[in-house]
Parts: structure tokens; C-alpha cells; sequence
């Protein structure tokens, strides 16, 4: 993992001092509260529904234990016991005092972390493959270009006042796990048959109001000028995105309003005048940074592991959390293991501080100090030996995170919608809640197979619905709780929008939607469909005639 | 009827206006029949920038049992969230809690007074 | 004489703004003048090559680009913030700069606030108008107080990248 050295420390140190400063003249009176909540908000603190939020970044989602028990110990100290990781594998925590703020931001600059821009206008939080550097269908790792990213857009003088936020995912991976199509900019890594790295660059995509899928905006770009193209990317936008109406000003819009073909002409001419040897990292820096991210600590291994094969055998519930949750690793003898957030009944994303510290002993003890947050709002340990499964998977039932559940009908996303969120229209939870009740035999869910639901409390789509095979999205209808529902939606290499199914739905209405839903599906399904295969063969009307057939 | 809420900037506690001073507890407040009489409370507390967040009205009616806002997202606001029946105001449990966890009534998720002109 | 925040050597300063603006629809006097992109295209050939000092105030959507032939002749450029979360303008000093050459005076103004301090300097600016009644010593403590930038922009600072392979060449 990337080590942060004094260079990073300091930039941190002058942080907290700056902001500690600003929070004593926000409570002395000397500031007021307009003036101080772009400087708030600079810092990840929201004013939510019942108090501060502070989102912090986990920059492409990677986390080692010491920084995972120092947000476990920010949830217990200064929260009410627990965090909540979000679709862009940030944690927020929802009960944050701004007296406190000052020295949770100290904390969390001891061990590398902080909030800066995870707020406001500005280049985002990076995410990433979170299989990155474990997964054999890598071409490269691409925490080293996120990295490399994270420090070029970190207090970015030219771009801190963008038109609107932008966020960017890089993956290097064949299959999509970083949902780069619904970025503003989305990063695939190439490797061509001479060996040379390439990003092919996809710009425009976001969900929100106005859904966009990313075209292609260059096929390669050689990977030693991400930086200068990047600035080329972000210059064009903050000269020429809109700036006048809000719900356009993201560079979807910019980019949907030109073309592709002539933004990507106007990012092209832009690069041509650049300084490129100025912004680009020389070789020496790639190399500091790629050298931090070489596993070295693999043994080596039988790809069967008898304990691991035996394990199976005997325990049922074992062998279906290894079918589920346990997926290959490139180095013979190791796996992935997920650790689900989504148990039955609880809050989707949601970790105790004492499952935050469950993981972080695990991943130090089996894991070679490794953990990630997926985009899906799960956990995942990135490098188990085989042998050690049945020990972990152990731990992680005991602590409530072994549900066998990833990828299933109730690895639900919810975003915290109404119960928390100052900007929403009605609640998420309970909706995710009730749908995973019903789903709760495992035999059952495994049956149903893969089937995303993703739900948002509002249009702006923090639960990413649009690109849920099954998306619900809360509405305000004359004041009541409704929730639109959609289907055929993708956030992977199939990537698509869902369609409206009809009517939005009463709140009571929506778990049994759901029910009849999968009931058409299991119905109409051919041999190895996967929901979304069925619904892109059938269609919505099967869906939609049963949802919205006059009640007897 | 209206009664006037804030956050409390120190810790961000949603707050009632009691007439007096600022509660935790939405049954405490202060319930304006006069708008006039509301809009000054209301000017009065946003000039309290030391203490409070953001003060504003609220919508509240009468049902069986007390008074509680129209809106969800304000019985939100004086309840605590309802995945965790255990953090907020909710937890202290009592009366108070259990009619505004209950209350029926033109519920609109969205609870500010004149929203639209605030825009 | 208005007074302005001047940038030189690390701190800032009480300047004053020798220039007199001149609305669009005025005469131009005589004398140092700050006038805006319209009326400098318009009246182009009165205003320069007159041995005054020239400035020209460019409001957010102008492209710097459009100067570029005038910009030896100009002293002042002042780009406009119509708020504060309006980030055109550092575009447009950066190009300004580092791409046009501009060796004159950038200035601020608009709704140029002290918090703002680093990127502007970091963006070439040098001059600044401020609508937050800043003083000059808030301006230098506060733009001073990050020991460390990551990438390179209008200012010349190292980035860590620069910093790291000097320490490394200095340590081997
Ligand atoms: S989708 Fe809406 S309700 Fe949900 S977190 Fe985002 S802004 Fe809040």
C-alpha cells in the first residue's frame, strides 16, 4: 500500500492546523456560518437531518488496520459506535460534534487519512478496482495511477472551484468493478501487444438528474501523460461547463452538448499546447510510487488447499460463504474474501466500531495488512490463504459480516436517504431492510442468483439506482414516501440505464413489487439466466403487467 | 401553527424554541399561532450566530394526543433516525416520542415553511 | 488613490492602483487606464503606443487567448470573480502566464476573498482587490501556510515530486 512520507505528513499537519483555526473563529462568533461552511464543507463536515456529518475519503478504497482501528476508534469516541460506507467508498459519520472535528481530523492524520475534498466543487475522492493487485485479469495495478491522480488533484489551484464536483475511477481490470462508466472521467488500463500501458479515457458520465453513460474520448493515451491529459480534461471543462444552472453544470452535460468527438477535439488542441514534461511525473516518482504497492510477502503456495477443500465438505454454511463471498486471487493458494455489510435487517454499509476493529485484526493477522471498501458497500480482505479460511470465516460470522450474500437479491446498496440525509425525499433503509427480510434463506437468495438493487433516496443518486437491475428511487408524491422503480439497469462492462417500470410505488408497496418481480423472473428465466439477462430477452412488459395488475 | 427549530452549532443537536431558550425536546416548543409573532422569534435567532445553525419554521398541527410537525422529515428531525431506535431524541423514549413516532396526519416529506420562496 | 493587495517575494503588501478605470461608454482620458476587453479591441489603436500604462479588465466568459498579440503592450490584466466559487479566472491566469507569457501585473477582483490566497497566487496572480476587508498580513500568514503543493502551476514552486527527487539525489 501506498506509505505516506514527510512530504504527506506535512501537507496534512498544515491541514488540520488551518482548519482547527477556522473552526475556533466559526465558535467565537468571529465568523458566520455562510462564511464558514464552504470552509466546513472543505473538510468533508456536513450539517445533516440530526447533526454534523464528516465524510472521510479512503482514497481508491484501500485501508490498512492501523487506519481502519483509528476510524473504528473515531466512530466509538467521537460517533455513536459506528460508520457508514458509502457508494463511493468513503465512511461518513452521521453524530459528529464541529467542536470535535478539529481533533477527529488530527486522528485521522496520524495514520494517513483525512476529508480533504470530499466535499465542494473539486476533483473527489478517487475510487478504483478494489480486486486491484489481487486479481489475475489485471494488465496493471491501478492503485498506482489512482495514487499518482490523488496527489496531482490534491488543493489543485486551478481546479478547486470547478463548475461542479468530479469524480474519477480507474480500473485495470476486463471486468468492471469501479463502475468507471458512470465517472466523470473513467480510466481503463491497456497493455498492447508491444508491453507499452495505455488508458483508454472515457469523459461525461454521472447519474443524478440527468443520466450519462461515458463515451470514449481517446482509445490510448500513453500512461506517462495522465497528469497533463487530465489537466487538459479538467481545463476545458472548468472554462467552458456550464456555470448557470446547476442541475447542467456537470461535464456530462458539457460533453453530451458538444459531442464526443468535439470535446475530445477541443481536449486534444489543449494538450497540444501544453507543457507536458512540466505536469507529467517523471519516471523517478512512478517508480517511488509503484515500488510501494509490490506485494512481496506472497508464500508460495499449492493452487488446492485441503484444508480449504475439506472445510467445504463438512460445513454447509461454509461451503455456500465460499461460493458467495470467496473469489480466485492470482497467486496460487490465496483468495478474496468479502465481508458483507449487508446482514439481514441491518443497515446497508453500516459497520460497528467493533467490526471495523474485527476486520482490521483479520486483515493484519491473514490478509498481509490489507482491506478495501467496494463500491457495493462491502469490505473485502484482498489476499487470504486458502488455508486460512475457515478461521476467518469463523471470525467474520461471529461478528455478524460472513452474510453469503455478494452479488445476491439482498447485497443491497441504499444510501442513507431520509433518516439522515438533509436533501432527501424519503427514506432508503428501511426500503433495503424489508427487502432483505424477504430474502433472508440463503437457498433462496442463492436460487434468485445475482440481482442488484440499488436504492437513493433522492434524484441525486448517491445509491446509484439508475444502474440497478432493480433501481427504486424516493420520491415525494403529495408529501408521502413513493418510490419509482426501475429495471435493466448496469453498472458493469454491459453498462445501461434502467427503465421506468411504471407508477411510482406507496412505501408498503415495494417489497412485494420486489417479490413479484423475481417471481416473473424465476418464471420466465432460460437455462443460466441471470436476472438481467431475462429482462433484456423479455422486457419490461411480463414485469410490469404483474407489478401493476388490478388488485382482487 | 408554527414553532421555530435550529442546529446547534457547537454540535449540531437539533434545537426547539422554547420562547425562553432552546430545547432538545420538540415538545418544549413554543407553538406560534401569529405568524408576525413567528417571524420575529425566527429574525431574532438568526441574528444568534454563536449559538445556532440555520434557524427556521415549521409547520405543526393538532392531532390526538399533542401537537407534531405536518412534515416527516421534521418528525424525523425530532425523533432520530429509524434504523437505530436507539440514537436521538427517539431513545429517551416517553410521550412525546411515541406520538410523534405515531402520529398520522398530511405528513410532506418536505418541511420547511415556504421552501419554495427560501429557494 | 484605491488600494490594492500587491504579491512580491513571499508577502503581501498595501499597494496603489495607478490605473483609473473607465467605463465602456466614457472618453478615455488621458493618463494610465483600466478599460475593459470591449473597449480595448474597440479603441485598440488610441490606447496603445501612447507610452501609458494600459490595463484591461477581462470578465469571465473573455478568453485570454484574444490578447495575445496586445499583451507586451499591456501592464495590468485583472480578471474578474463574479463569486468566489467561480474558478474561471485561475484557468485564465494560468494560460495568462505560463502559456501567453504575461509578465505584468495579474490582479484579482470581483469577489476575491482571503481564503482564495493560495490558488490565486499559485496561479499567477499578484494583485488582488479584496471584498472581505483582508488585510496584508492575513494574506501573506495565509498563503503561506502550506509547506508543500503536489503539482506544478504559475507560481514556479517544486511539487513533492521535485522535493522527493531532490531529497533522494541529496541522501544517495
Ligand atoms: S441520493 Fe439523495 S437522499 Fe440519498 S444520500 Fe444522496 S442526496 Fe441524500
Amino acid at each position: 500500500m501506498y506509505r505516506y512520507d514527510e512530504i504527506d505528513r506535512e501537507v496534512l499537519a498544515d491541514r488540520v492546523a488551518e482548519f482547527r483555526e477556522q473552526c475556533d473563529r466559526r465558535l467565537s462568533g468571529a465568523m458566520t456560518e455562510d462564511q464558514f461552511k464552504p470552509l466546513r464543507l472543505m473538510n468533508g463536515l456536513y450539517l445533516q437531518l440530526h447533526a454534523y456529518m464528516l465524510r472521510v475519503a479512503i482514497p481508491y478504497g484501500a485501508l490498512n488496520s492501523a487506519q481502519l482501528r483509528v476510524l473504528a476508534n473515531i466512530a466509538r469516541t467521537y460517533d455513536r459506535g459506528y460508520g457508514h460506507f458509502t457508494t463511493r467508498t468513503n465512511i461518513q459519520f452521521h453524530w459528529i460534534k464541529l467542536r470535535d472535528a478539529p481533533d477527529i481530523l488530527r486522528d485521522l492524520a496520524e495514520v494517513g487519512l483525512h476529508a480533504i475534498q470530499t466535499s465542494g466543487n473539486c476533483i473527489r475522492n478517487l475510487t478504483a478496482d478494489p480486486h486491484a493487485g489481487a486479481t489475475a485479469d489485471e494488465v496493471d495495478d491501478p492503485r498506482i495511477w489512482a495514487e499518482a491522480i490523488r496527489q496531482w488533484s490534491t488543493f489543485h489551484p486551478e481546479f478547486s472551484y470547478l463548475p461542479r464536483k468530479f469524480k474519477i475511477a480507474v480500473t485495470a481490470a476486463a471486468k468492471d468493478r469501479a463502475a468507471i462508466r458512470i465517472y466523470d472521467v473513467g480510466l481503463r488500463l491497456h497493455r498492447d501487444a508491444d508491453d507499452a500501458l495505455s488508458f483508454e479515457v472515457r469523459v461525461g458520465g454521472g447519474l443524478g438528474r440527468l443520466p450519462h453513460l461515458s463515451p470514449v474520448i481517446r482509445e490510448r493515451l500513453p500512461v506517462r501523460h495522465l497528469l497533463s491529459y487530465m489537466q487538459a480534461i479538467l481545463r476545458v471543462y472548468n472554462r467552458h461547463g456550464r456555470r448557470d444552472n446547476i442541475h447542467k453544470a456537470r461535464i456530462k452535460i458539457l460533453v453530451a452538448s458538444l459531442g464526443a468527438a468535439e470535446f475530445a477535439r477541443q481536449v486534444e488542441a489543449e494538450w497540444e499546447l501544453t507543457d507536458k514534461a512540466a505536469i507529467d511525473l517523471p519516471p523517478t516518482e512512478l517508480a517511488r510510487i509503484r515500488a510501494t504497492f509490490a506485494r512481496t510477502g506472497f508464500e508460495t503456495l499449492p493452487a488446492i488447499s485441503t484444508v480449504f477443500e475439506a472445510a467445504k465438505a463438512d460445513d454447509r454454511a461454509f461451503a455456500r460463504f465460499a461460493r458467495n463471498n470467496v473469489m480466485p486471487h492470482k497467486q496460487p493458494g490465496y483468495a478474496l474474501v468479502n465481508v458483507s455489510l449487508k446482514a439481514i435487517g441491518e443497515t446497508p454499509g453500516d459497520a460497528s466500531a467493533e467490526q471495523m476493529e474485527v476486520v482490521a485484526d483479520l486483515a493484519e493477522r491473514f490478509s498481509l495488512d490489507e482491506a478495501r471498501v467496494t463500491y457495493e458497500q462491502n469490505l473485502l480482505l484482498p489476499h487470504v490463504r486458502l488455508d486460512d479460511l475457515p478461521e476467518v470465516h469463523r471470525v467474520l460470522a461471529a461478528a455478524g459480516l460472513a452474510t453469503p450474500n455478494i452479488t445476491l437479491i439482498s447485497d443491497i446498496i441504499a444510501c442513507p436517504g431520509l433518516d439522515y440525509c438533509a436533501l432527501a425525499n424519503a427514506r432508503a433503509i428501511p426500503i433495503a431492510q424489508d427487502i432483505a427480510r424477504r430474502f433472508a434463506d440463503p437457498a433462496l437468495a442463492e436460487r434468485v442468483g445475482e440481482l442488484k438493487i440499488k436504492i437513493s433516496g433522492c434524484i441525486n443518486a448517491c445509491g446509484h439506482h439508475h444502474v440497478g437491475h432493480i433501481g427504486i428511487l424516493g420520491v415525494d408524491k403529495k408529501g408521502e414516501e413513493f418510490y419509482q422503480l426501475t429495471l435493466g439497469g448496469s453498472a458493469e462492462a454491459d453498462a445501461a440505464l434502467g427503465h421506468v417500470l411504471g407508477p411510482a410505488l406507496a412505501a408498503d408497496r415495494v417489497a412485494p413489487a420486489i417479490d413479484q418481480i423475481v417471481e416473473v423472473y424465476l418464471r420466465e428465466r432460460r437455462d443460466g439466466e441471470r436476472f438481467i439477462d431475462t429482462f433484456n430477452r423479455a422486457g419490461l412488459a411480463p414485469f410490469k403487467e404483474v407489478v401493476y395488475a388490478p388488485a382482487h | 401553527m408554527k414553532a421555530l427549530t435550529a442546529n446547534r452549532l457547537a454540535d449540531g443537536e437539533v434545537v426547539f424554541w422554547t420562547g425562553d431558550v432552546w430545547s432538545e425536546r420538540f415538545v418544549d416548543s413554543r407553538l406560534f399561532d401569529d405568524n408576525a409573532e413567528a417571524e420575529a422569534a425566527e429574525a431574532h435567532a438568526k441574528s444568534n450566530i454563536v449559538e445556532l445553525v440555520d434557524p427556521y419554521l415549521i409547520d405543526v398541527a393538532a392531532v390526538d394526543g399533542g401537537v407534531v410537525p405536518v412534515s416527516y422529515r421534521e418528525r424525523l428531525r425530532a425523533l432520530g433516525p429509524t434504523n437505530k431506535p436507539d440514537h436521538g431524541k427517539q431513545a429517551v423514549g416517553g410521550a412525546d416520542t411515541a406520538l410523534l413516532a405515531t402520529a398520522h396526519g398530511a405528513a410532506r416529506s418536505k418541511g420547511r415553511v415556504d421552501l419554495i420562496r427560501r429557494k | 488613490m484605491p488600494r490594492l493587495i500587491r504579491w512580491r517575494d513571499g508577502a503581501a503588501a498595501w499597494g496603489e492602483d495607478a490605473l483609473t478605470a473607465v467605463d465602456d461608454d466614457q472618453p478615455v482620458p488621458h493618463g494610465d487606464v483600466l478599460v475593459s476587453l470591449a473597449l480595448f479591441q474597440r479603441e485598440r489603436r488610441s490606447l496603445l503606443g501612447q507610452g501609458r500604462n494600459l490595463g484591461v479588465i477581462m470578465g469571465p466568459t473573455d478568453e485570454p487567448e484574444s490578447l495575445v498579440v496586445d499583451l507586451p503592450g499591456l501592464s495590468v490584466v485583472a480578471l474578474t470573480f463574479p463569486k468566489f466559487r467561480d474558478g474561471r479566472a485561475y484557468s485564465a491566469a494560468r494560460v495568462l502566464r505560463e502559456r501567453l507569457g504575461f509578465k505584468g501585473e495579474l490582479r484579482a477582483v470581483g469577489d476575491v476573498l482571503l481564503d482564495m490566497s493560495v490558488p490565486l497566487i499559485r496561479c499567477g496572480f499578484d494583485a488582488f482587490v479584496p471584498a472581505d476587508a483582508s488585510v496584508p498580513e492575513q494574506w501573506t500568514a495565509s498563503a503561506s501556510r502550506f509547506r508543500h503543493v503536489y503539482q506544478r502551476a504559475a507560481d514556479g514552486r517544486p511539487p513533492a515530486f521535485a522535493e522527493r527527487n531532490d531529497l533522494s539525489a541529496v541522501r544517495v
